[in-house]
Formats: C-alpha cells, sequence, structure tokens
C-alpha cells in the first residue's frame, strides 16, 4: 500500500450558536482532525459536546462559524458530492410515500445517462447488498427498524459516496440488530472502499470498528486525545472483543468518558 | 372483517330510527305534514326524480361547478402554500393579506361579486374557489413548517436541486397536511355552492332546493334535500377513498 491519502479534512473549526453569554462556552472550540482514504475513524465524547454538529459540519449540512473542512483539498459549506450522511432517525429519513425499491432508486434518477428504469433495475443490486431484496416492493413503515436502516445504508451507497458520514446509527435499534449492522457495515467499508466517520456514545462499537478514535473533551469542545486502535481485520463480533487490546482500550476511554462528574455524582 | 362491519352497522341504526320518529310524529299528529310530509311520500317522489331521470341536471350542474372551483383553489393553494412555507421573503409578503382575508365570511363576499361579475357562474365559482382556497393554504404552510429536518437534510446530503426538494421531498412530506386542509374545504365548498346557487343559481341542487320551498312543493323540496345529503355522503366519502389510494403511509407514520 502507498502512503495514504489525506481526504477529509477539519481545521481549527469553531461552532457557536448565537452569541454566547458570558461563562457559556460554544458548541465546537477549534477542532482539528484528519481522515485518510478507506480509514474507519470514529468520533466518540460526552454528551452534549457537539459531536453530532461536528458531523453536521463535515455532511456540509452546516457551515462552521470559523475554520474550514476540506475534501481532497478543497474546502466545502454545502453537501459535497461523494460525501453522504446516514441519520440516525432512518425512520424520518426514508420517504413513507415511495417503495424500498423507489427509495433508493430516487438517488440515482439524477445521474447522468441513468433512466428511471434502470436506477430501479441497479436500486435491486444495492438492496442485495444489505440482504434486501426481497423487500423491494414493500413501503418502509412495513418493515422492522433494522430493516430500515437496511434501507438507508442502501440508499446511501447508490449515491456511490466515497466517504460516509454514520450519526449514531445503530442507537434506535436493539442490541443484537445492532451487531448484525455493526458487521454489516464493515463489510461494506471493505467491499466498497469507503471511508467511514462514525459519531457514537457507544464506546464498544467506535473500538470494534474503528481504525481510530477521536475523543472530544466536554465543552468547550476540542479533540483531546487520538487514538490508535490497532486491532486485527477483519474483525469478529465474540472474539476481536474478547482481546486484551479491546479491553485495554474501552478501560482507557471510558475512564474519560465517565470520569470525574459521574464518580463523584455516585458518592453524593 | 365480519367485526369491523357489525362496528359500522351499529351507528346505522339512526337511519331508520329517524325515519321511524319522522313518520311516528305525523302519525301521531304533532307535526302538520304541510310542512314536514311523511317519509314515504318523499321517499316516492325521490324514486320518481331518480327514474326519471330529473335528478340529473342538477347534480351534474352543482357537481361541476363545484369540482371545478375546488379543483382550482387546491392547486393555487398548494403551489401558493408550498412556496409561502418554503420562502420566508414570499411568506412575509404574503402574510398580511392571508390573514386579512381569510376571517372574512366567503359567504358575505356574494354581494359585492354579483355587482362586479354579474349574477351567474363567475361569481359563484370565485366565491366558492376563495371559500375552499383558505383552509389548503393554511395547512400547506404549516404542513411544510412540520417537516422534519432530517427529511430535509436527506434532501441535502444526496443534493437534490431546490426543485426536486420541493416537488419530490417536501410535496409528498406536506400531503398528509393537505389533504387535511382539503377536506375542511370540501365541507366548505359544498355549503358555499349551495348558498350561491340559492342566490343567483339557474338550476343547480340549491336553486332547485329554493324554487320548491317558494312553489309549495314541500314533498319534492325533502326529496331534493335528501339528494343533496346523498352527493355530500358521496363526495366524502369519495375524498376518504382517494386519500386511502393516495397515502397509503399515513396511519403508519
Amino acid at each position: 500500500m502507498d502512503t495514504p491519502m489525506k481526504l477529509l479534512e477539519l481545521r481549527n473549526v469553531h461552532k457557536a450558536y448565537g452569541t454566547l453569554a458570558p461563562g457559556e462556552f460554544a458548541t465546537l472550540d477549534n477542532v482539528t482532525l484528519t481522515v485518510e482514504e478507506h480509514e474507519f475513524v470514529s468520533i466518540i465524547g460526552p454528551s452534549g459536546c457537539g459531536k453530532s454538529t461536528l458531523l453536521q459540519i463535515l455532511a456540509g449540512l452546516m457551515p462552521p462559524t470559523s475554520g474550514d473542512v476540506q475534501l481532497g483539498g478543497v474546502a466545502y459549506s454545502e453537501p459535497p458530492p461523494g460525501v453522504i450522511c446516514l441519520f440516525q432517525q432512518y425512520a424520518k429519513s426514508l420517504f413513507p410515500w415511495l417503495t424500498v425499491e423507489a427509495n433508493v432508486a430516487f438517488v440515482m434518477e439524477t445521474m447522468p445517462g441513468m433512466s428511471r428504469a434502470a436506477a430501479r433495475q441497479e436500486s435491486l443490486r444495492y438492496l442485495d447488498m444489505v440482504g434486501l431484496a426481497g423487500a423491494a416492493k414493500k413501503y418502509p413503515w412495513q418493515l422492522s427498524g433494522g430493516m430500515q436502516q437496511r434501507v438507508a445504508i442502501a440508499r446511501a451507497l447508490a449515491a456511490r459516496p466515497r466517504v460516509l458520514l454514520l450519526d449514531e446509527p445503530f442507537s434506535a435499534v436493539d442490541a443484537l440488530t445492532r451487531f448484525d449492522l455493526q458487521s454489516l457495515i464493515l463489510k461494506l467499508w471493505h467491499e466498497q472502499n469507503l471511508t467511514i466517520i462514525l459519531v457514537t456514545h457507544d464506546v464498544d462499537e467506535a473500538v470494534f470498528l474503528s481504525d481510530r478514535i477521536a475523543l472530544l473533551s466536554g465543552k468547550p469542545t476540542r479533540v483531546a486525545e487520538l487514538v490508535e486502535t490497532g486491532l486485527a481485520r477483519p474483525r469478529n463480533q465474540i472474539t476481536t472483543r474478547e482481546q486484551p487490546r479491546f479491553l485495554e482500550l474501552r478501560h482507557h476511554l471510558m475512564e474519560h468518558l465517565l470520569s470525574p462528574s459521574l464518580v463523584d455524582a455516585q458518592h453524593a | 372483517m365480519l367485526e369491523r362491519l357489525g362496528d359500522r352497522l351499529v351507528g346505522i341504526v339512526w337511519l331508520p330510527l329517524a325515519v321511524g320518529i319522522w313518520q311516528l310524529a305525523i302519525s301521531v299528529g304533532k307535526v302538520n305534514p304541510a310542512l314536514l310530509p311523511p317519509p314515504g311520500s318523499v321517499f316516492l317522489t325521490l324514486h320518481e326524480l331518480v327514474v326519471s331521470g330529473d335528478v340529473v341536471a342538477p347534480v351534474t350542474e352543482t357537481l361541476g361547478m363545484l369540482l371545478a372551483s375546488y379543483a382550482t383553489a387546491c392547486i393555487a393553494a398548494i403551489a401558493l402554500g408550498l412556496c409561502m412555507g418554503c420562502n420566508q421573503a414570499i411568506y412575509r409578503l404574503f402574510e398580511p393579506l392571508v390573514e386579512l382575508m381569510r376571517p372574512v365570511p366567503k359567504s358575505a363576499l356574494l354581494p359585492p361579486l354579483f355587482l362586479f361579475l354579474g349574477v351567474g357562474w363567475p361569481a359563484m365559482f370565485t366565491v366558492v374557489t376563495l371559500g375552499a382556497f383558505f383552509p389548503v393554504l393554511i395547512n400547506t404552510i404549516q404542513g411544510v413548517r412540520g417537516i422534519d429536518t432530517t427529511l430535509i437534510d436527506t434532501a441535502r446530503t444526496f443534493r437534490c436541486s431546490a426543485r426536486r426538494t420541493v416537488l419530490r421531498v417536501i410535496l409528498p412530506a406536506t400531503l398528509p397536511a393537505i389533504f387535511t386542509g382539503m377536506r375542511v374545504s370540501l365541507g366548505l365548498g359544498m355549503v358555499l355552492i349551495v348558498l350561491a346557487e340559492m342566490l343567483g343559481g339557474e338550476g343547480g341542487l340549491g336553486f332547485v332546493l329554493l324554487d320548491m320551498q317558494r312553489s309549495f312543493r314541500v314533498v319534492d323540496m325533502y326529496a331534493w334535500l335528501v339528494v343533496l345529503a346523498a352527493v355530500g355522503l358521496g363526495l366524502s366519502a369519495g375524498f376518504t377513498c382517494l386519500e386511502k389510494l393516495l397515502l397509503p403511509w399515513r396511519s403508519h407514520t
């Protein structure tokens, strides 16, 4: 493998909503992060630290107050081509008036040289990747939560992204389905040569999936630490989670996320 | 299925009961049959109206006028509502005018409309269109504003053009709210068309109804009233069917 290429870059990103009262901190204060081609990076931090805001800025859905975000060296403030965001609330992101197949085809219809019929045909290929070819003619609301998120994943893939941004995508499904979706995302990440940035509050999930983890501080929010997981791939839902390195990382991150306020609270 | 049919039949019990009370009131001499003839004679007249085909022309005229103005109102209100909902500048431009016009009882506009447009279909068309316009407009605007930001962000992350976002994302997402407004408008439109026909019509159901009353053909008047009720019921049922057909997701989200 050649030297890895810088793909996404957050440079001194600062985000404040409105004007700040004295003693109030900006949501994001000087966040710098570089993500390389085909990396899997997780962003983790205490709740309310601005993780989702950071992802919105990465998606081009929200401009930073200062600093910039670049894709392949080009700054952007609108969603750039090739960067697709997958939302936590899949049920609100899928179009309930379209069938599963039409939801996926929707993002391909405007591609050059793609007819509506061809987009429908193509959508089956993407649904097959997420194991939902049989549900093509159903409506999203006829499917379970896990299946709906699979449709959303298929739709995101159909847009042929280089970068996939995941905003706590598995937090609304049950624990077993979450394992399935994590494995599916890793498989697709590998097969489609994607670069993935995941925002999560689930330490185990971040360690299990990522190459690197950006640990955010509480407000004012910065990248407190960048952790290289160094866990071997392909990862295994059972054995990877039993490795000493996995437990060590988990311990380290939990210590960061839970201390000191929560520990103190237990004494009260 | 049988149970659901049973549930609905319970409500229909009122129909024979009402007719029974009606008949009873006349039989015991509590009601003057000159004002309220017995149900039997009304239904007989109704039967004649239907068999002879006399019912067709007024129903067609009323329905035609109603549907033409209703469709015009809906299309205009949805278009303006989408613009006002999506664009703050357009909203600020039209909002005062809408707030000024909305509370005016549209029936009160008939006399001046008759002055300007003459006593005839243009004035009737205008009043029904105006009446049906506002509920759809208000619901469309509120529907657009109530759209979850995730849906808009979805359109943005897939780089949909403004036109595609409005027509393929915002419009369908607003349809449930639009239909709520359209249901209100259909009822209002029905009231206004009958009133307009009474005041300026030459053959619709409202005209015939008042004409029968004025010429003391009381039995016919009640028969036409039943026709009018049936038309209203049919429109409402048709609307419900259309809603189920176009918005199958409505009850699921």
